[in-house]
């Protein structure tokens, strides 16, 4: 039971002390690409360090809410690491809590603060940023739920631990319509989720172009490294559920052995690293799009996510 | 064997007005005596099928035969081809010359795509060749090259293309549901022989695709829009064959789906028939009345035949089965002389418009009276085939006790009549209110045309007060080919 | 699902992936902006159903549906994106965008129903059959791409676009087709390839012929010929 327990926090720990690294690898990545020589993969550990040790200024016209949002954002992603397969592929102490869906409404919950926090700021960019946000997420949506639907269809259930399950036993699962184009609808989600490129340019320094960096423009200080950090572990998080419960749920964990689970952690950063390689040949070769095309996009995810489902319903023909 | 040379031959003119590069007179006699050898050996054909005991020949085991229905469509496409090679004489002289090269190359390849339908055992194939008298024919459309020309032409391929890919789902369930069923030779008779086992699901699906896709091709409301166009914008030769051939041909595909359809009890085909031919009819009727464009006239009047035809196949029993044979031979043969008369028309005045065109009978004696004749034998006067053919339908239906659909199509042909009539006479008789087209040069009818309106006029006439006994042996074979037996 | 995890499951869910993927280069079609970008979509769109021929050929083995992939990779793949840039290159390689009757968004939520409309059709056809687990993808899929072209069609005003949607009909059609007809005669199958490229050269010239006329290829707006309309 201690080691459920302990397990679990560690899964906190790894995700918490390895989501700047995964960001600030993407950066050096990115900038040698575009053959620059791009800052060292460990700037983002000390952009925390500078900014914890900074004076934080807060708005006059804000409310609570302003200073309670950095909370909210760091804690949700942490909060959602205690659920999902991290490590292990076997549920873990706190994993009972909630399924996916519930995993979803929570990631949701810290978005939904930043937004009101940036609204809250009286800053025209901040408003202007969250109702951007805001569009994205209202298309996104629907597209996360026909995900959720689909692989409910498919695996019967929402748990993570069950469906990673489903589609890995046999090759033949893994070539499954509703696997590969679910994948891909997925991908397109953490995209526009997390404001990346064709979605949003994490780099821009526009704020009349800005979708995602305009929300905490008005943050210093710890409440802006607080902000920062959750904004790469919900990263890290998303990037977790995809590789570790959707793509490929191999490499984790299967017994209670410390040593099987201290090695799972370089198999996951290789994953994780893998993936990342190819989130920068993604954003390397698509140009932003328009704001107006965006919808486009999101509903192009929302179609292959439908046509996942219809697919299965097509193959199994109702029975 | 007479089959194959029947084909050859047609292949043949298309071949050599190809190769013969810019002699338009080589052309148009290569077509000419081509048209008379198909029109003889059809007659040998129909003769041969009428008094062989089988009533059937064949050239290659199940792939290409022919039995009675077969002979009469092979017929009525050699009379027309044959009609509208004269007219082409006259067509051709009038018009540019230039442009015309590939005229005759198309004209050939459209005649033979049709004359193969019949052929063809093979439903997969016979869809090909319906999909090909598109093809060869929508150049044909197009063919006077002006702006409403073209897009006649395009929305015609276009919505008989999309008719055919329809019907290309329907013929692969028919498939579907004959392996099911364990049919060795895929053939129209095999089928015929395997309905009863055939899954009736499957079985009604494929034929509302078929009826659906090539509906669009024999003008159905409500795939008919391209039809008024298409027909109205081609060279008037070429819409004797569209309008008086083209749509019995493709007909006849969905004819040889009605025995087997019957043959599964599961379905009942009579009534969609008579629904969606009463509503073309009806349909076609209303928008008669509306034209303004006297060869837009005649092609609703083909969707409104088309109508009737189907209207009368589906009230069922031999002597209704009868009588819609008889109105499929009146249709044609009247149709294609009603272009004709329309063609000499265009020729004298230079317009389609009804409203400009008054006082025929003063200006051309020989058109005014050929376009009076047609507009009555299409509208189904008395002594023309039409009226004899809507007469035994209505007293068919009658006897059958279905007042209700004889009662709404008495009325809806009752419009036609008028309509049609009221727009032919204006042109005839009508008084000329312009001055101004008094100044239209006199123009003579090539000799030709006067020839293929004295042709054509005559079986319209014959057959209205006398039916050969052979032909009518031959009707009486392809009746009871859709009859099932 | 039972019958379907005992027999060839990988070639199965294969064939389904390809099934789906078939079913997003037919939305692709109705919805893209660039005329290029649709023939892609179309090229694609062939190469998938030559997959699916494939697919279902090796096993149970049919050297006729490997000739049908064969015979659709040469016609479609090859020789018609050849004839097409051929005869109207100009249309095909211009940059810009082309109108659509409906926006987008709306487009795809009308696909969608088309496509579940097509699930529901084909619903009784499958219940026929009890042996071959693989037409539960193939006829479905087919018939919501014959829907999707005819629905592009509608949906599109340029000629390129509407010979694209006829295509796309066809590819439905023969989708559905090496399931349900896999042993068709090959005499059909090449007349029916010969016909496709005769279509595809058909529309090539009449393309060119509206583009001398018009100066455009916008075939939507040749509305001339209508009832009641004075010429």
């Amino acid at each position: 039971m201690s080691k459920y327990i302990l397990f679990n926090v560690m899964q906190v720990l790894v995700v918490m002390a390895f989501s700047p690294l995964a960001m600030g690898v993407l950066n050096r990545l990115k900038e040698i690409v575009q053959s620059k020589r791009g800052p060292s993969i460990f700037q983002p550990y000390w952009d925390l360090l500078k900014l914890f040790r900074k004076d934080e200024v807060v708005p006059k016209e804000s409310s609570w809410i302003f200073r309670f949002t950095p909370y909210i954002v760091f804690i949700t992603p942490i909060f959602v690491t205690l659920l999902i397969p991290v490590l292990t592929d076997y549920p873990l102490f706190w994993a009972f809590m909630s399924d996916m869906v519930g995993a979803g409404f929570v990631l949701a919950l810290g978005g939904f603060f930043a937004v009101l926090a940036a609204i809250d700021t009286a800053n025209p960019y901040g408003a202007m940023g969250a109702s951007r946000t805001r569009m994205v997420g209202f298309l996104a949506e629907p597209v996360f739920l026909i995900v959720f639907f689909t692989v409910s269809f498919v695996a019967n259930s929402t748990i993570p631990y069950i469906v990673q399950q489903k589609w890995v036993i046999s090759l033949s699962d893994f070539f499954e319509p509703s696997h590969i184009l679910l994948l891909i609808a997925f991908i397109m989600l953490i995209l526009a989720e997390k404001g990346r490129i064709p979605v949003d340019n994490p780099s821009g320094h526009f704020e009349l172009a800005m979708i995602e960096e305009s929300k905490d423009l008005e943050y210093s200080g710890s409440g802006a490294a607080l902000m920062k950090w959750g904004g790469w572990m919900k990263f890290f998080v998303l990037m977790i559920i995809f590789l570790n419960v959707l793509f490929t749920p191999w490499g984790l964990a299967s017994t209670l052995h410390w040593g099987a689970v201290l090695l799972a952690i370089p198999l996951v950063l290789f994953k994780i690293f893998i993936f990342i390689l190819f989130l920068v040949f993604i954003e390397s070769s698509l140009a932003k799009l328009r704001l107006f095309r965006i919808s486009e996009f999101l509903s192009t995810a929302f179609v292959i996510a439908v046509i996942a489902m219809l697919t299965s319903i097509f193959q199994y023909g109702g029975k | 064997m007479i089959l194959v040379i029947l084909v050859a031959t047609v292949l043949i003119a298309a071949i050599i007005s190809a190769i013969s590069k810019d002699s338009i007179r080589i052309k148009t006699y290569t077509t000419l005596i081509s048209s008379i050898i198909t029109l003889w050996l059809s007659i040998r054909i129909a003769l041969d099928v009428v008094t062989s005991s089988s009533h059937i020949i064949t050239a290659i085991p199940y792939w290409i035969s022919i039995d009675g229905l077969g002979a009469l469509i092979v017929l009525l496409v050699s009379v027309v081809y044959f009609t509208a090679s004269i007219f082409s004489i006259g067509y051709m002289k009038f018009d540019i010359a230039s442009s015309s090269k590939l005229y005759y190359v198309n004209f050939n390849l459209f005649v033979f795509s049709m004359l193969i339908i019949p052929l063809i055992k093979e439903p997969n194939t016979v869809w090909i060749a319906v999909e090909l008298t598109t093809l060869f024919s929508v150049l044909l459309v197009g063919f006077e090259n002006t702006n409403a020309a073209i897009e006649a032409a395009w929305k015609y391929i276009v919505l008989t293309i999309m008719g055919a890919a329809i019907a290309l789902l329907g013929f692969l369930i028919l498939y579907w549901a004959a392996r099911q069923a364990g049919v060795e030779h895929y053939t129209w008779s095999a089928l015929l022989i395997a309905a009863p086992q055939m899954s009736p699901v499957l079985l009604k699906a494929s034929f509302i695709f078929i009826l659906v896709g090539f509906g669009a091709k024999i003008g159905l409301v409500p795939l008919h829009t391209w039809l008024p166009d298409a027909h109205s914008q081609a060279p008037s030769p070429v819409c004797a064959l569209l309008s008086g051939v083209e749509t019995t041909a493709i007909l006849y595909v969905i004819l040889r789906l009605l025995p087997i359809m019957s043959a599964s009890l599961a379905i009942d085909v009579n009534t969609w028939l008579s629904i969606i031919g009463l509503i073309s009819v009806g349909t076609a009727a209303f928008l008669l009345l509306q034209v303004k464009d006297y060869k837009r006239l005649f092609a609703f009047s083909t969707v409104e035949h088309m109508g009737i035809i189907l209207v009368a196949f589906g009230l069922g029993g031999a002597s209704a089965h009868i009588a819609a044979v008889l109105q499929m031979i009146g249709h044609t043969l009247t149709k294609s002389f009603a272009f004709y008369a329309a063609g000499s028309v265009l020729l004298i005045m230079g317009t389609r418009d009804i409203a400009s065109v008054r006082n025929l009978i003063k200006k051309s004696p020989i058109s005014g009276v050929a376009l009076l004749l047609g507009g009555l034998a299409i509208a189904g006067a008395p002594p023309f085939v039409l009226f004899l053919s809507e007469f035994s339908i209505i007293k068919a239906g009658l006897s059958q006790g279905k007042y209700i659909i004889v009662g709404i199509l008495v009325l809806f042909i009752a419009i036609a009549f008028f309509a049609i009539m009221n727009h032919v006479s204006r042109m005839v008789f009508g008084k000329d209110e312009k001055k101004s087209s008094e100044q239209i040069a006199p123009v003579t009818l090539p000799i030709s045309t006067k020839i293929t309106l004295g042709i054509a006029i005559i079986p319209i006439v014959i057959f209205g007060v006398y039916i050969p006994e052979t032909l009518n042996k031959l009707i009486i074979l392809a009746a009871a080919i859709v009859g099932g037996s | 699902m039972q019958t379907l995890q005992n027999t060839l499951p990988l070639i199965t869910s294969l064939n389904a992936l390809v099934g789906g993927l078939f079913m997003i280069t037919a939305f692709g079609i109705v919805v893209t902006r660039q005329i290029r970008a649709g023939l892609k979509f179309f090229i694609f769109q062939s190469i998938l159903l030559a997959a699916s021929a494939f697919l279902l050929g090796i096993k149970p083995f049919s050297i006729d549906l490997l000739i049908v992939g064969v015979i659709n990779l040469v016609t479609k793949v090859w020789l018609l994106p050849l004839l097409l840039r051929h005869m109207v290159k100009k249309e095909i390689y211009t940059r810009r965008e082309i109108t659509q009757v409906f926006n987008i968004p709306t487009s795809l939520i009308i696909a969608l129903v088309l496509t579940i409309l097509a699930y529901f059709f084909t619903l009784p056809w499958i219940e026929t059959q009890t042996v071959l687990s693989i037409i539960h993808v193939n006829v479905p899929v087919g018939l919501a791409g014959l829907l999707l072209g005819a629905f592009t069609l509608i949906a599109r005003r340029e000629a390129v676009p509407q010979l694209l949607g006829l295509l796309a009909m066809e590819n439905g059609a023969f989708f559905a087709g090496v399931a349900i007809a896999p042993d068709l005669p090959l005499i059909a199958e090449l007349a029916l390839a010969f016909d496709i490229l005769m279509l595809t050269f058909v529309i090539g010239i009449l393309t060119r012929t509206v583009n001398e006329h018009t100066g455009n290829t916008s075939v939507g707006s040749l509305a001339k010929l209508k009832e009641g309309v004075q010429k």
